[in-house]
């Protein structure tokens, strides 16, 4: 038996591991005690991540469509039919008929290569990837803000911190490495403030929770902030030599009726108050948030809100403080980095610039296009009107993943084209007309970046079961065979063109990530030791940016017909779509079935007791699934996790967007209970 | 030959190589990226053996892999086969400490016992155990509190204490025995001197531990009901469920059985490490949970390692080798578990009104809102908490009885099912 | 792996974990959700061999769908077959429902302690079955009846939630006829045809008289049930030895190894399933 140490692909806190491996397969997992994420520990789903490598479903062979099945075939034919149909497409509708989705599943170098073969060989800028779904407020927020999307500060650095506020991210199920430093800080006496509409386990050992109603975010990030303008609690001085445009933010302020609070956002002032004030009046503090602050109609929004009060107190620019946006996926800050995005190349250089286009175009040796490209949720809906006529997937299952799951796959159905690149069937794969075996990240080398902008190697462990190949081969071969060559050896190639044409990324090379716990981007030259926190002595746009925010309420409410509010989201046991952790047999043993947490209360008004099934009904679609009485959700207020296909949460969800960053609001809906008989 | 001996330590490696041409040989390593682990070695030269750190994962890795094949099955024409797979392979482990080697022995009981367990057993009996017990406890080691160590008198085919520039090499099993005669040129006699300086050696290491963690006290507190039961819910509070406490604990030998197919006709039966910590642990068909409450989970990890195995084996079924105080997200540790327990026993009863309203208020019968009203209502009244609800006319007797029962996990038929 | 001249001690012990084949004889169903399967181990021998006590289980394995505990509700008088009544509950329970006549699964086992027939001899038994909780009490009144003359009083009751979810229909009605034998059938919920009780399993109490003091009670059926039995039967003055029923647990290896079915210091795998009300009380203090 021998070990490898690689990154785990599970979530983006980056743990290192070590592979076992013995006659070729992978028997076991140990977590390194030295990495400075795992420090000897994985959360459930890292001590499982070994089994789904050989599982019986793994694709191990190209499919192709035939007579409407899809049938063996082999790697010859499969990428002959993808570049044939692809280039038809393109020829017949125009290049602006593609589009792809890359995956932050998937290694920065895959990445990388899927943006250049979407621009060079496609010539589109349609490729955007699930970070849309999750992130793209704090990439547009935090960038207006900031001048950067990422984590401002590393993980380590919550441990100093004196204060943490957390929302809209259930730390200790989702990022529980992350959970583990907060742990930590709590142990050296710091205080929690814990902002979440469901009664989260952090929310228990916090100093103080506040509840708020689902989707009304701004009210208590401005009340907050109004508190502590009246209270003299702001940072004058860093306000006044690090930021812009504060003289309209105060009077925007104004304006704002901190007697509005609590009847809009359900939080008493009193408790508001005491948050404010623990947030504002230490050195240290940091604001830790995901999801449940992005996806809304108003995400883009409440992450500037978010920005706005980290700069109003100064808890930006040094260690242990700042703003953590935790990404999801393992590799999802990479696939953003690698400009797998409509608008930015790799290292968020914006296509639109001409001098970032010539020095792409002179590496690569072929004209770019220009038109900013369609994202994600657009290409969805443009595949319904035929403005998409055929699309690439690499290791995405939209048909799960975006809300109102019957509209997506009507219009994934109705393109003329689907190309598939996965590990497993995915719900997405089966309604493809060629399929591609994807090697799984045991199978392949390459680099993931965490969420702290930590790049770290992936280490193949084991040669690629069956005829699987990794997604930078698959890349390359189609890539070669549409006209344009890809010569690639190996991903450590790849990562040297990276490195030539991103600055964050210029001085990472595979040797510099060896002997090291990888390196922190912006790490611009050979020599650079790496960026732990951002923005040092000054904001990577200059000066921080105050935006003036406004409260927008939901794009869905509950009414008569519909009395609950509905929000989804992941649960510790279970990845996403559930494609790789329900094939894990420990963790699908212990949550084997999709469930809706429900208030007792609520519980009781419809008569239906702990584990019996329930009927949850929205606008688009309707499920069936076991009810789960807790008192982590309030009265009227349901969760429904969405990893399950048997009865997926999106079905319920709608597609009304955020108008900037074009995230779905997958955190608020309108549905209704029904007592199954 | 004498059942001591003296190993020069520039001798070691050539020992070593000898053992790892014939047997698979395991040695504490530290890799490349500064991690050690207990590895297969095969090559002596581009290794560096690290006896000073204490290995992530406890040597009970090897004879109890985290997923393990029991058998092979497959389906021809309707009939149903099976095939034996076992496991056989001559293993040496080397640079064992004392508490692992004390986790052995009490799974040797395990597997031993009303059943034998072919798999561990035959690994076992084809294993040689050589230990070299610390001169130098580290940070949260307390096998001196759990009796596990640091210095073994029995049990060890080898034992190797390090005297410096030279290993005290003591014979305890007759497998020991065959090795060192095997390759006899390497060894000399032992003289007084040299015991003598053990002797100093094993007084200097006790007396430098760190950690007293008085897991008899727990023990008994465990066993005669006197610990305070909301101990478990604030701990549950910190637990995040990953199961590490178990998965690095050497003692912890829980397994789930299950199939993993191959082919449409053929496949495996596994067993894969399991952990109490995991919800799934006793879940049954139906969907019936006696274990459905985080702090259940975590007290029967508790009760397991200090009473369960008290009454069994008359010992905790701890070896105080620290690894799960350094894992844990939450900072839910034997040292810190024992030592709450230690100091907060017999506050049983205040806790049991508080325990009924939970119930009620999971099962959904009432509202936390309600909850608290009786408690109000409770402290001036005085009734138990139960006949304040049904004087409220909140609920009826027979509501109360059902939530209870329920939650309780006395009963029930025989049929057990996947 | 080495292969040098090192001799390998190779244990004797047989694989406890593998199963033996075995043929479904019959498929009977009892009701819509519970069916009783006959079986037969395929190996001659291993079929003669397996002697068992009622009230103990075996493991079953279906293929590609794992294993789990059923407890025998044959006698174990009846030496070239065994039966299993299986309620559909979840995966594999549902897996072998759609299997057939002729179908091959795995069986090992016998596990558990089984029923403590020594302290039956010469007292008044009381059976109290509830749904598919009548079936390893099936083996134990065959057993008993084989040898009827051994025992005081045998009263029998079953309660289901229909009279459709009745079990052993024909076997309730063969002990029926014998005059020694008192039968008392209960349903929750009637239907136009069904002429007997109507009620809940502890309204049956008044259809026979139960001394207390020199009769054993056997009850096995769902937890919300049993327990408004347990609470009448102590309140009629059983002691609590005297009332012995089985522990559902999540039960894995069977073989006392795996740490599933674990509850206070007992395995129920290996120290029970069936436990006297008394243990029970005191492992659930325990959890």
């Amino acid at each position: 038996m021998h070990r490898v140490l690689t990154t785990c692909c599970f979530c983006a806190c980056g743990c290192n591991l070590y592979l076992e491996v013995e006659d070729g397969k992978v028997v076991g997992v140990i977590p390194s005690k030295q990495h400075p994420i795992a420090r000897g520990n994985l959360c459930v789903k890292g001590w499982n991540i070994f089994e789904f490598v050989h599982h019986k479903d793994r694709l191990r062979y190209p499919l192709i469509r035939k007579n409407g099945r899809l049938e063996e075939a082999n790697w010859e034919d499969a990428l002959g039919l993808i570049a044939r149909r692809l280039s038809e497409i393109k020829e017949k509708h125009g290049p602006e008929s593609l589009g792809v989705f890359s995956s932050a599943k998937c290694t920065n170098e895959e990445n990388y290569l899927l943006m250049k073969f979407t621009r060079t060989v496609l010539k589109t800028n349609n490729i955007d990837h699930c970070a849309r779904l999750c992130h793209s407020p704090s990439v547009i927020g935090l960038g207006n803000a900031f001048g950067s999307s990422a984590m401002t500060n590393s993980i380590a650095e919550l441990a100093g911190a004196e204060v943490i506020l957390v929302t809209g991210s259930n730390t200790t199920e989702q990022h529980p490495q992350i959970a583990r430093f907060i742990f930590d800080a709590l142990e050296r006496k710091a205080k929690l403030i814990v902002v979440d509409p469901r009664r989260i386990a952090l929310s228990k050992v916090a100093n103080v929770y506040l509840q708020p109603r689902l989707g009304t975010d701004i009210i208590w990030l401005n009340g907050m902030m109004k508190i502590i303008m009246e209270e003299g609690l702001h940072d004058d001085s860093f306000v006044s030599m690090r930021t812009e445009n504060f003289q309209a933010f105060t009077k925007h302020l104004e304006q704002f009726d901190l007697e509005q609070v609590e009847s809009i956002c359900g939080i008493p002032l009193e408790g508001l108050r005491q948050a404010a004030r623990m947030y504002a009046s230490v050195k240290r503090a940091v604001i830790i948030y995901s999801m449940g602050i992005t996806q809304h109609v108003s995400g883009t929004d409440n992450v500037q809100s978010i920005a706005n009060l980290a700069m109003l107190t100064g808890h930006v620019e040094q260690e242990f403080t700042g703003v953590g946006p935790l990404r999801g996926q393992n590799n999802v800050q990479g696939a953003c980095d690698m400009g797998a995005l409509p608008t930015t190349l790799s290292g968020y250089q914006n296509v639109a610039d001409a001098g970032v286009r010539k020095k792409f175009e002179r590496v690569w040796k072929c004209e770019l296009p220009v038109a900013p490209g369609m994202t994600g949720t657009d290409m969805v809906h443009g595949a319904l009107d035929k403005k998409i006529r055929a699309m690439f997937i690499m290791g995405e299952n939209p048909v799960l993943s975006h809300p109102d799951v019957k509209t997506t796959r009507n219009a994934i159905e109705r393109l003329d084209f689907l190309a598939v690149s996965d590990i497993f069937l995915t719900e997405t794969a089966e309604l493809a007309d060629v399929v591609l075996p994807a090697a799984s990240f045991a199978e392949k080398d390459g680099t993931f970046t965490s969420t702290e902008r930590r790049v770290q190697r992936v280490r193949q462990a084991i040669p690629p079961i069956g005829s699987c190949k990794a997604d930078w081969q698959i890349i390359c071969e189609l890539s070669s065979r549409m006209a344009y060559l890809m010569d690639y050896e190996s991903p450590a190639e790849i990562m040297e063109e990276i490195a030539m044409l991103t600055p964050i990324y210029g001085g990472i090379y595979h040797g510099r990530l060896e002997n090291r716990w990888g390196l922190f981007w912006p790490c611009p030259s050979r020599d650079h030791p790496g960026t732990p926190f951002l923005h040092k002595g000054s904001f990577a746009r200059g000066k921080g940016h105050f935006e003036c925010v406004d409260y927008r309420p939901p794009a869905e409410i509950p009414d008569d017909e519909y009395p609950f509010y509905l929000t989804t989201g992941r649960i510790y046991q279970h990845w996403h779509t559930g494609s790789i952790s329900r094939r894990i047999t420990m963790l699908s043993r212990d949550e084997p079935d999709a469930f809706v947490e429900m208030n007792p209360v609520d519980g009781r008004r419809l008569g239906v007791r702990d584990g019996k099934p329930v009927r949850v009904i929205s606008r688009r679609g309707e499920i069936t699934v076991g009810a789960r009485l807790t008192e982590a959700v309030p009265e009227k207020m349901v969760f429904i996790p969405f990893h399950f296909h048997e009865a997926p949460a999106n079905i319920l969800t709608h597609d009304k967007c955020d108008p900037i960053a074009r995230i779905p609001e997958f955190k608020v809906c309108a549905v209704r209970l029904e007592k199954v008989q | 030959m004498p059942d001591e001996l003296i190993l020069n330590k520039e001798h070691l490696t050539s020992f070593l190589r000898k053992i790892a041409r014939e047997h698979r040989l395991i040695a504490p390593v530290k890799n490349r990226y500064g991690d050690t682990l207990f590895e297969e070695v095969s090559c002596l030269d581009d290794i560096s053996l690290d006896l000073e750190s204490r290995p992530a994962m406890p040597p009970t890795h090897f004879l109890l892999p985290q997923d393990e094949t029991l058998f092979r099955y497959k389906r021809e024409d309707g009939q149903y086969y099976f095939s034996e797979v076992l496991p056989e392979v001559s293993t040496v482990l080397f640079g064992l400490r004392s508490c692992d080697l004390w986790a052995i022995f009490l799974l040797d009981m395990v597997f031993e016992q009303d059943f034998k367990d072919p798999f561990y057993l035959n690994r076992r009996s084809n294993t040689i155990l050589i230990n070299n017990p610390c001169l130098e406890p580290m940070k949260n080691c307390f096998c001196k509190s759990a009796g596990s160590g640091p210095f073994l008198t029995e049990g060890y085919d080898l034992q190797f204490t390090d005297l410096g520039d030279r290993f005290l090499v003591e014979i305890g099993r007759p497998k020991g025995k065959a090795l060192v005669e095997k390759w006899d040129y390497f060894f000399v006699p032992a003289t007084n001197k040299d015991k003598n300086k053990q002797y100093e050696a094993i007084l200097e290491a006790e007396s430098r531990f760190q950690q007293v963690v008085d897991l008899n006290t727990a023990s008994l507190r465990f066993i005669n009901n006197e610990v305070d039961e909301t101990l478990w819910e604030e701990l549950a509070t910190r637990c995040q469920g990953c199961g590490a406490c178990t998965y690095v604990c050497p003692t912890c030998h829980c397994f789930n059985i299950a199939d993993r197919p191959i082919s449409e006709t053929e496949g495996e039966r596994i067993r894969t490490k399991d952990s109490c910590a995991l919800p799934g642990f006793t879940r049954l068909a139906g969907g019936h949970n006696p274990r459905q409450k985080r702090s259940q989970r975590i007290r029967r990890r508790f009760y397991h390692k200090l009473a369960f195995a008290k009454e069994k084996y008359h010992r905790s079924s701890c070896v105080g080798c620290g690894r799960c105080v350094e894992v844990c997200f939450g900072h839910v540790d034997m040292i810190r578990v024992v030592e709450t327990i230690c100091e907060k026993a017999e506050k049983r009863s205040s806790a049991a009104s508080l325990q009924l309203g939970e119930i009620l208020v999971n099962t959904g019968l009432i509202s936390s809102e309600e909850l608290k009203t009786a408690l109000e209502k409770q402290a001036t009244t005085g009734k138990p908490l139960g006949t304040q609800f049904i004087d409220d006319g909140l609920l009826t007797r027979d509501e109360i009885g059902r939530a209870l029962w329920h939650q309780m996990n006395i009963p029930s038929t025989a049929e057990t099912a996947d | 792996m080495k292969d040098s001249a090192q001799t390998l001690v190779r244990d004797t012990a047989a694989n406890v974990y593998q199963p033996y084949p075995a043929s479904i004889l019959e498929v009977k169903e009892e009701t819509g959700d519970i069916k009783t399967f006959t079986l037969k181990f395929k190996d001659k021998e291993i079929q003669e061999g397996f002697t068992f006590r009622p009230g103990q289980f075996v493991l079953a394995s279906l293929f590609n769908c794992g294993e789990a505990a059923f407890s025998i509700c044959s006698s174990p008088t009846f030496s070239d077959y065994l039966q299993l009544s299986i309620k559909k509950v979840g995966l594999l329970t549902g897996e072998i429902h759609r299997y057939a006549e002729g179908d091959e699964i795995g069986l090992r086992g016998p596990y558990g302690n089984g029923f403590p027939l020594e302290l039956l001899y010469g007292s008044n038994v009381l059976f109290v079955g509830g749904g598919i909780g009548l079936a390893p009490l099936r083996s134990l009144i065959q057993y008993l009846l084989s040898k009827r003359s051994e025992f005081g009083q045998i009263t029998i009751f079953h309660g289901a939630r229909t009279p459709g979810d009745i079990v052993f229909e024909k076997d309730l009605a063969t002990w029926d006829k014998q005059e020694d034998v008192n039968v008392e059938t209960t349903v929750y919920r009637s239907t136009p045809e069904w002429k007997g009780n109507v009620g809940p399993l502890t309204s049956l109490w008044e259809k026979a008289t139960i001394s207390p003091s020199n009769t054993k009670a056997i009850i096995c059926g769902h937890p919300a049930i049993i327990s408004y039995v347990f609470f009448d039967l102590l309140k009629m003055g059983f002691a609590e030895e005297n009332i012995i029923s089985t522990l559902e647990r999540n039960m894995k290896c069977g073989v006392g190894k795996c740490g599933h079915c674990s509850i206070g210091s007992k395995l129920t795998c290996i120290h029970g399933p069936v436990f006297t009300y008394r243990e029970m009380k005191e492992l659930s203090s325990v959890s």
